[in-house]
This record gives structure tokens, sequence and C-alpha cells, in this order.
């Protein structure tokens, strides 16, 4: 019995064509949207060189210290270039402005520089304030250059300080403020990549989606609902195995789409999941039963239409997606940091956040507390509406 | 006004969808308006950044701190590595500084603590590792002047050189007259708005439509006292009718959040013509669509794939600056494309006149020839309908 329902049950839901563009077609169709339009974000968020220009007068060029200083930083061979410069003409350089070539320019006007700026943003903050560190390093090397010189007279070095002398003193100083190191150590983990978290929650949406399926399944077996229904409330046959090979029957279809976006994912769009495989399919198990578990809770606690279930489940994936971060990554954190119960009740938060976790910090407690949700989730949600089933009865229908 | 009637009939039966959608049309919107408040001067970037200090608030050390916070923008984040480093995913810091115990100290004596830093790498955080090598570098390029004969330093002598240097600041001039956070706003809302239109317009047309498209009902039409011609007229006129109060209150609701003071400028007045335009391209590919597709499900996954495709493809979500140009290149063939260029356009222009809006133009042809291509289109289908029927 069970193997023969689960077979006919297999064929109709496969057979339901809107049901597998849905849950099938529909996430692969998202997952390719996605991968279109973040495939760009991270990489343009990165630091690269800054365009700008130097109005080439004459008080540039008198300003030795920071025309060389600008020629280090311009190097496009150095690996610490931060600039590409053009050196033009004012016009030009205006010019070069308003076409949004470049984030702004430099000019000198007698002693003072000034920058030109379209607009205010990071770009225009960054040059800015490289400008501003030159100045300041040649304000430290008189500091220091006058403070060596007073020291070397003092100690009776030199009589009759001479030109050369001096310049010689502030040529060592400026090397050694400029060669000065100081060592910063980046220890932030590589695994840095937040739009992840977007197809982490287009995992969450396919198996919360899943639920439709085991809600047609359901409806299937429900004498209210469809008149095959009416046909197997009436079969002398085990109301237990024909519902549970029914359920099974929605797993193995729902587990069959998750396998095809995970491969779609993973060798096509390349997303990474972490190192861990075994955790992985855990996870997307787990994950599917809480959406296998969400169609069936409203396949049978619900008294409704088929349309107003399907409804219903949209509904909450759509919600529970949006707060998990779908529309938004932010979101995800605004939510875990303020109302943390919030996503630990939401079974697409909590798959989410299992793949985040695995993501990020490897399989640890925070995954496991993910994974071990979910198991709650499902079984309260199972344990209600077999309860509900148990005692249906129909004298009439 | 039968006609009409059973349009309201049907529209009736969809008002759930276009809440949805209109519901989040305003949420993007007000989430939307929640930038700071800058004018037209030059106002410095101020990345997120968290500083964990384990050494005592004295000293090189306090000023560090102050220097930072002057600079950057202080984040509370709960005391954990875990919520640290979470923040740091998320971006909600962009830069997370690490100071050791007995930083001051080391300083002082010559020496040359380490710093650990975490940085998400963008340039948010590069400016913030800019800022903190500043800082130590002349720290320590002063800690030698500043040593007395016993090696003692005077740390207060030391700290008044290094604020003096760091003081030093740079002129700014900004040369755009345009208040362009504000002006990016409404321009993100118009973008965004490519959704609400698409969606919530083609799906509701279509689902009228394919009501009066059904079998049945068609034929009942069909052999109906009124002219053919006539309900078709009053049919289209319907669906016009609609359309034009959708794009109109979301116009309006988007005036109200991204700003009133643009409702009657020149910015304005382009983005209103330009999603008016848009407006009926909607409109034509829904009349195609219920050409095509009878089944009221399968038009539903359609449009869905439509309107998100559109979306996410010509910069309705994404902004366009973060694209790639393969993406771009491809999303030429869609009209929400032009629409989207459109509104970024609107957003630059600083003198009004014909050069200027000659491109703004060029883009509403395209869309216009856009909307008579579906309409050629739709024409011979149902032409060729009837003639089965």
């Amino acid at each position: 019995m069970f193997v023969h329902n689960f077979q006919y049950m297999f064929k109709v839901l496969m057979r339901n064509r809107m049901l597998i563009f849905w849950t099938f077609a529909f996430p692969l169709i998202l997952g390719t949207f996605f991968n279109m339009a973040f495939s760009n974000i991270e990489s343009s968020e990165k630091f690269d060189v800054i365009d700008i220009a130097v109005v080439d007068n004459e008080e540039f060029n008198n300003n030795v210290n920071l025309k060389n200083a600008l020629a280090a930083l311009g190097d496009s061979k150095s690996k610490e270039q931060m600039f590409d410069i053009q050196y033009v003409t004012e016009a030009k350089a205006k010019k070069l402005l308003e076409e949004d070539k470049i984030a702004g320019y430099l000019l000198f006007q007698g002693e003072k520089q000034k920058i030109v700026v379209a607009e205010s943003g990071i770009n225009e903050t960054i040059f800015k304030s490289v400008v501003e560190e030159i100045t300041q390093t040649v304000d430290v090397v008189n500091a220091v250059a006058q403070n060596e010189i007073k020291q070397q007279m003092e100690e009776g070095n030199l009589q009759g300080m001479d030109a050369a002398t001096a310049e010689k003193i502030g040529r060592e100083v400026l090397e050694r403020v400029q060669g000065q190191e100081v060592s910063i150590k980046n220890i932030s983990r590589k695994n840095l990549s937040y739009t992840m978290i977007e197809f982490y929650t287009l995992i969450a949406m396919t198996c919360l989606y899943g639920g439709i399926i085991g809600m047609t399944a359901m409806n299937q077996n429900l004498a209210n609902m469809s008149s095959n229904g009416k046909r197997v409330a009436m079969t002398p046959s085990n109301k237990g195995t024909v519902v549970l090979s029914s359920v099974c029957a929605g797993y193995v279809i729902q587990l069959i789409g998750i396998v095809l976006l995970f491969l779609y994912t993973i060798f096509i769009i390349k997303v990474d999941y972490g190192k861990e495989l075994p955790f992985i399919v855990l996870l997307a198990l787990v994950g599917c039963l809480a959406g296998l578990s969400m169609g069936i809770a409203i396949g049978a606690l619900v008294k409704a239409g088929e349309g107003a279930k399907i409804g219903i489940i949209i509904a909450v994936t759509m919600l529970g997606c949006f707060l998990s971060g779908m529309m938004g990554i932010t979101m995800k954190y605004v939510i875990d940091k303020n109302v943390p119960l919030v996503n630990q009740l939401n079974p697409a938060g909590m798959i989410t956040d299992g793949f985040y976790s695995l993501y990020y910090y490897g399989a640890g407690s925070r995954y496991l507390f993910d994974v071990i949700s979910l198991l709650i989730f499902s079984a309260v949600l199972l344990l209600l509406s077999f309860g509900n089933l148990r005692r249906v009865k129909y004298d009439s229908i | 006004m039968t006609v009409f009637k059973a349009f309201l009939k049907v529209l009736n039966q969809c008002k759930g969808t276009v809440i949805l959608y209109s519901v989040i049309l305003i949420v993007f919107g007000a989430l939307n308006m929640q930038t700071n408040d800058n004018s037209t001067n030059f106002v410095a970037s101020r990345p997120d950044v968290l500083v964990i200090n384990h050494d005592e608030e004295k000293g090189i050390t306090k000023e560090l701190i102050s220097y930072l916070k002057k600079n950057t923008e202080f984040i509370k984040v709960e005391d954990s590595e875990e919520a640290r480093n979470d923040a740091l995913f998320y971006r909600d810091v962009n830069y997370i500084v690490y100071i050791p115990r007995d930083y001051r100290a080391d300083v002082l004596a010559g020496k040359n603590p380490e710093i650990e830093i975490k940085s998400t790498g963008d340039y948010q955080s590069y400016y913030a590792q800019l800022l903190l090598e500043r800082y130590m570098k002349t720290t320590r390029n002063y800690v030698d002047i500043c040593r007395a004969e016993d090696g003692s330093v005077d740390e207060t002598a030391l700290l008044e050189q290094v604020k003096s240097t760091l003081k030093k600041e740079t002129a700014v001039e900004t040369t755009s007259k345009l208040d362009a956070d504000k002006l990016g706003r409404l321009s993100r809302y118009f973008n965004f708005m490519n959704y609400g239109l698409l969606a919530g317009a083609i799906f509701t047309i279509c689902m009228v439509l394919a009501s009066f498209n059904k079998e049945v009902i068609r034929r009942r039409i069909l052999i109906s006292s009124m002219k053919r011609r006539t309900h078709n007229r009053l049919l289209l006129l319907s669906n016009a009718l609609f359309a034009v109060f959708l794009w109109a209150a979301y116009t309006v609701i988007g005036f109200i959040l991204c700003g009133t003071e643009f409702f009657a400028t020149k910015q304005g007045i382009a983005y209103m013509a330009n999603s008016f335009v848009f407006m009926f391209c909607a409109v034509t590919i829904a009349f195609l669509l219920a050409n095509l597709i009878q089944n009221k499900e399968a038009l539903n996954g359609i449009i869905n794939v439509i309107a998100l495709g559109s979306c996410f493809l010509c910069g309705a979500f994404v902004p366009v600056e973060y694209l790639p140009d393969g993406v771009l290149a491809a999303a030429h063939i869609l009209p929400s494309y032009w629409y989207i260029q459109n509104n970024e356009t609107v957003k630059t222009i600083e003198t009004w006149n014909f050069e200027t809006v000659k491109p703004l133009l060029v883009n509403m042809g395209v869309i216009l020839a856009f909307s008579v291509a579906f309409i050629i289109l739709a024409n011979l289908l149902s032409g060729r309908k009837r003639e089965n029927a």
C-alpha cells in the first residue's frame, strides 16, 4: 500500500506544472537574477585606485615635496598605488570633473592649495585626506629637522650652520619620517562575502515553498478538499499509511528540487556554502522537513480553499525571507541584533542563519542551534497536524 | 458603464495583489528616506568603526580614540567576539581596531607595538586604516623629539605636537549645485517604481483581460447587442484609467516620501513624464501578454519573472553602477533599461536646455517604440485568434 500510493502521489505531484514551476524553476530563475545583479557589488566596493587630476601650474611645480609624494602615490608599478593621476590644465581638469572622469582635482593658488570635487563621497574624502597627510608629513619633517639642528648645535657640532648641512639634515629627516613603519595586523576572516546571504535566503525560500508540495499532497487525502480525498476516506486502508506515503512522496520531490538548486548554485553561480558538505546536506534535509511540516500543518489545520492555503504559505515564506534578508541583507542583521527571538522562531531565518554560520564560522554551536530549532519547529507542527487529523470524522460531506 | 462595472468587479478580486505591490513600494520609499541630511557643501565620509581598547584610556591611547572618534562614526556592538564578527560581516562596522594592552607605554618607550584590526576591505575601511596609520606614524615620529635626556617622554608636549599636525586641513570646493543626496533618493524611488508599475499594472490588466477572454464569456460578449469595437474601446479606456490612477498614486507617494520640494521643478516633471511613458509601455505589455496566454496561473508566473527580471537586470533593485557591464548590455532589450537610464540622467542634469534634455527624449522615444511594437504584436495575435473563434 505504501509503495503503491507513494508511486502514484509522486506522479500526480510531478505532473502539476504550476507546482513544479514555483518550487523548481522559480528559485533557479531568481538565483540567476541574483547572480547577475549582485555579482559585481562586492568587487566594486573593494578599494581600487581613484582617478584624480592635478592642475599642472608653476606653483605646483615649485612644491617639490607634494609633487614627489603624489608621484609616488600615482606610480602604477607600485603596490601602494592609490591614485591614477592626470597632470592637466585647469580648464581640462574642470572638464574631466564635469564628465565624471575624475573624483576631483588639486589646484594650487599661491601658497594655498585647494581640492575641487563635484560632490561629497568616500573617494573625495580619501583624496582630501591623502593631500592633508602629505602636508602633515611636511609639518612633521620641519619640526623634527628643526629639533635635530637645535640638538646638534647644542652639542656644539655645528658652528655656523650652513645651508648645505641644513638641507642634508632635512633630507635625512624626510627619509626617516616617510620610511617610518607602524605595524597593523589584519586578523579578519577571509570569507566576508555578504551577498552569499541572498543565496542562503533563496535556499530557505525553496525549502519553505516546498510546503506547497506537502500541502497539495495532503489535500489529495482530505475528504473536505478533493474528490480523491473522499475516495481515500472511504477505503478500508490504513489512513496513517496513506498520509505518510503521500507526504513522503512530497518530501522526495522537494529534495529533488533542492538538489537541483544546489547543483545550479554551486557549479554555475559559484555560491560558497563552506567546506563541510555533510553539514550542508543535513541542513538542507532539515530545512526541507521544516517546509514540508509547514505545508502539512497549513493543509491540515487551516480550513480554507486550496488558493487561500497556497496564499498563506507564500505569505509566510515571503515574510520569513524578508526578515532573514532576501530583500536587503541588512534586515537580517537588524533583526538578529535587536529582536533575536523573531529570527529564532522564523524557519527561513533558521535556515539562512544555519548556512551563514557554516560559511562564516564553520559547524559549531550556532549551526547546531539552528538545526535543532528547525527540528523542534517541524516536530511541533507535525504533532499538531497529526493530532488533528486523527480526530477527523465525517458523517456526511 | 456595463463594461466598466464588470471591469471594477474583476479589479476588486485583484486588490490584494495591487495592495501588496503598493505596500512594498511604500516601505521601500520610507526606508529610502533615512539618509543623512546634507547639503551641497562638502561633507567628509565617516566610516563605521569599532574600537576595542585593552589599554588604559590615558594619554596617547585616549588621544588615538578621540582622533578616530572625530573622523569616524563609532558603532555600539554587543561585547562579544561573535557579535563583532557578525557586525563586520553585515557591514554594520567597516573597521575594528583592537588597541593592545600597554600600547601607550610601548609607544612612549620607543617601541613599535602591533595593533590588530579587522576590516571589510572596502573604501570605507581603507579610509579608516589611513587614519589609524597616520596617527600611529605621527606619534612615532614625534616621540623621539619629545624625549628628555633621562629617556622619559614629555607626553603632554608630544600630544600637543601630534594634535597641531593632525589639525592641518585642506580646503575643499564642491562644484555641483544639485542636492545630490535628495535627488538620488527620488531617483531611486522612481527606479523602484519600475517594479510596482510592471508587477501591479501588468498583473491587474492581465487578470481583467483574461477574465473577459474566457471562452464562455467571450462568446456571450460576441453575441451581445454591443458593438465589438465599442466594447473594446470601453475596456481599453477602463484599463487606461486604472493605469493612470496607479501611476498618479505612486508618483504622489514618491514625492511625499522623498521630497515634496521637487514636485513642480524641472526634475520632478521629468521624472513624472518618464514614468508616465513607462506606464503606457507597461499597459501595452499587459495587452500583449493577455493576448498570448489565457491561463491565469501561468500568467502569474510569467508576470513575476518579467517584473523581477526587468528590475534585477536594469538596476531598479541594485543601483546601475554596481551592475556588471555584460548584464547592462543585455538589458538594452528591456524597456525598463531605458526608463531607469532616464531616471539616472535626470539627477545629473544641471543646466536644462535642448542639448541636455535630448538624451531623455531619445530614451522616452525608445520606450514608446517598444510600446508600439507590443501593440502591433498584440493586434496580430488577437486578429488571428478571432479568425479561429
